[in-house]
């Protein structure tokens, strides 16, 4: 009896031997999976879209923003040479945004997508005009869609500070939704001045000194949109 | 007004495990439609099939009724298992068409104030996309007491509303708001059955704790 035993732990010792080394060696090999795949969409990133370069870069600590969690995005400062023109410098801080994620779980684009263009009107309008691959690789839902235009707007408008609203462009068109949920059909609020309206007022987001977009949303297309249809005004009196 | 998201050829979120989005959020709506008569109110799905009505349809449906709450419903393939989102849409003032003088780049540090919002009953008709606007208040107190009531049985959700540029909402003429449960790719279909009727029973009583503040209309 006592024999058998000790056959039973010596095999089991045996056992989680095996096991332990296994999975130290099964670990290794993930790591050493995941870098090669990393490294090998860096380096198609940087054949398809070549670093930006101008004779004004100045190397700077640029605030750019990823996931934290699953419904938080966080900054996190990276030395980047940005450009003192504001259209190229968005183009490096979007092209930084998708290509530098630090893992995949903070990524807040799909490593796929593009930056096609970016555009700066007089006016401070920027106008970033993103591949397909923006819409199709995203994960459905509200808050995914929210945390990648969040992610955009809050990185956007901490590293240039003179843009003042965004329009998204798919492939150069329009967009209704990002993918199913977001409104893309406006423009997104951009360092918006001290005196704006609180209209979200007690929201906890927006209490903040530099409110996180979560309570950003899209400023209306022009009233006169040859698309515009109309509906009845609400009477004051039984409505708010 | 209860509007099960997606349908038809437009799934929605797909998890692994099995369950789609339009499917979840049909049965959620049917779930709620039962405890909302159970307390007197009038319940109209935008659908209760597996049709896909477009957000217009949606929004003109939702605007044929009066005295009407809209609640979109939606589940993402995205966050905390587990948890809920209530969001309305928050209007910001129009961009303020600036002289060139005014231009950003002429001086960064005054930014040029706000214009006010037009007028959007001068014709006794709102636009299309901006009929939202006038129940922009009301849609984030309903959003607020939804989320106080979420809150409770989706532990680990917000303590608070957000804002979000959420498409549905937009053309709707009355308080409106979406409620998102997370996620289709942690949940199988029997955790979604589990959640149907607590969120029902949220749902009830965040609009219970609106209504005396928002209208005297009946229910």
């Amino acid at each position: 009896m006592a024999r058998k035993w000790k056959i039973v732990v010596a095999a089991l010792a045996i056992a989680v031997v095996v096991g332990l080394l296994s999975f130290h060696s099964l670990r290794e090999r993930v790591q050493r999976l995941s870098q090669a795949q990393s490294a090998e969409e860096q380096a198609r990133r940087e054949v398809l879209a070549p670093p930006i370069t101008t004779p004004t870069d100045v190397t700077v600590a640029a605030k750019l923003f990823w996931a934290a969690a699953p419904d938080q995005l966080a900054p996190v400062a990276i030395q980047l040479p940005l450009s003192a023109d504001p259209a190229q410098r968005s183009k490096q801080i979007l092209h930084a945004l998708i290509a530098s994620a630090p893992t995949a779980e903070q990524r807040t684009l799909p490593a796929d997508a593009e930056l096609l263009g970016f555009y700066v009107l007089p006016d401070g309008t920027a106008i970033a005009d993103f591949s397909d691959a923006l819409v199709s690789e995203i994960p459905s839902g509200i808050l995914s869609e929210q945390m990648t235009v969040d992610s955009i707007v809050q990185t956007l408008e901490n590293n240039v500070p003179t843009l003042r609203r965004l329009k998204i462009l798919i492939h150069g068109q329009e967009a209704e939704t990002l993918a199913g949920h977001l409104d893309l059909t406006g423009y997104f609020e951009l360092n918006p001045p001290a005196e704006q309206p609180p209209a979200a007022g007690t929201s906890p987001s927006q209490a903040a000194p530099n409110p996180p977009p979560a309570a950003r949303t899209a400023v209306p297309p022009p009233a006169t949109s040859p698309a515009a249809k109309s509906v009845p005004a609400p009477q004051s009196t039984t409505k708010p | 007004m209860l509007d099960p998201a997606h349908g038809g050829t437009d799934p929605g979120a797909r998890g692994q495990n099995g369950p789609i989005e339009k499917d979840v959020t049909l049965q959620f709506a049917r779930v709620a439609r039962v405890e909302l008569v159970r307390q007197g109110y009038r319940v109209v799905l935008t659908r209760d099939d597996d049709s896909n009505p477009s957000y217009d349809d949606r929004a003109a449906f939702a605007n044929s009724y009066h005295d009407a709450i809209f609640i979109t419903l939606h589940i993402s393939s995205t966050g905390t298992p587990g948890t809920a989102r209530a969001y309305f849409y928050h209007f910001w003032s129009p961009f303020p068409p600036q002289s060139k003088s005014a231009a950003p780049d002429a001086d960064e540090t005054n930014p040029p104030a706000p214009a006010p919002a037009p007028p959007l009953a001068a014709s006794g008709l709102i636009p299309w996309n901006e009929a939202q606007r006038n129940y922009a208040d009301a849609s984030h107190r309903l959003a607020d007491q939804l989320q106080i009531q979420l809150a409770q049985p989706f532990s680990g959700s917000p303590a608070m509303s957000k804002a979000g540029a959420i498409r549905g909402l937009r053309s709707v003429a009355a308080p409106a708001v979406a409620i998102e449960i997370s996620s289709v790719a942690d949940s199988n279909a029997a955790s979604f059955t589990a959640m149907a009727t607590p969120l029902a029973v949220s749902i009830s009583k965040g609009i219970q704790a609106f209504r005396p503040a928002n209208s005297a209309g009946a229910k």
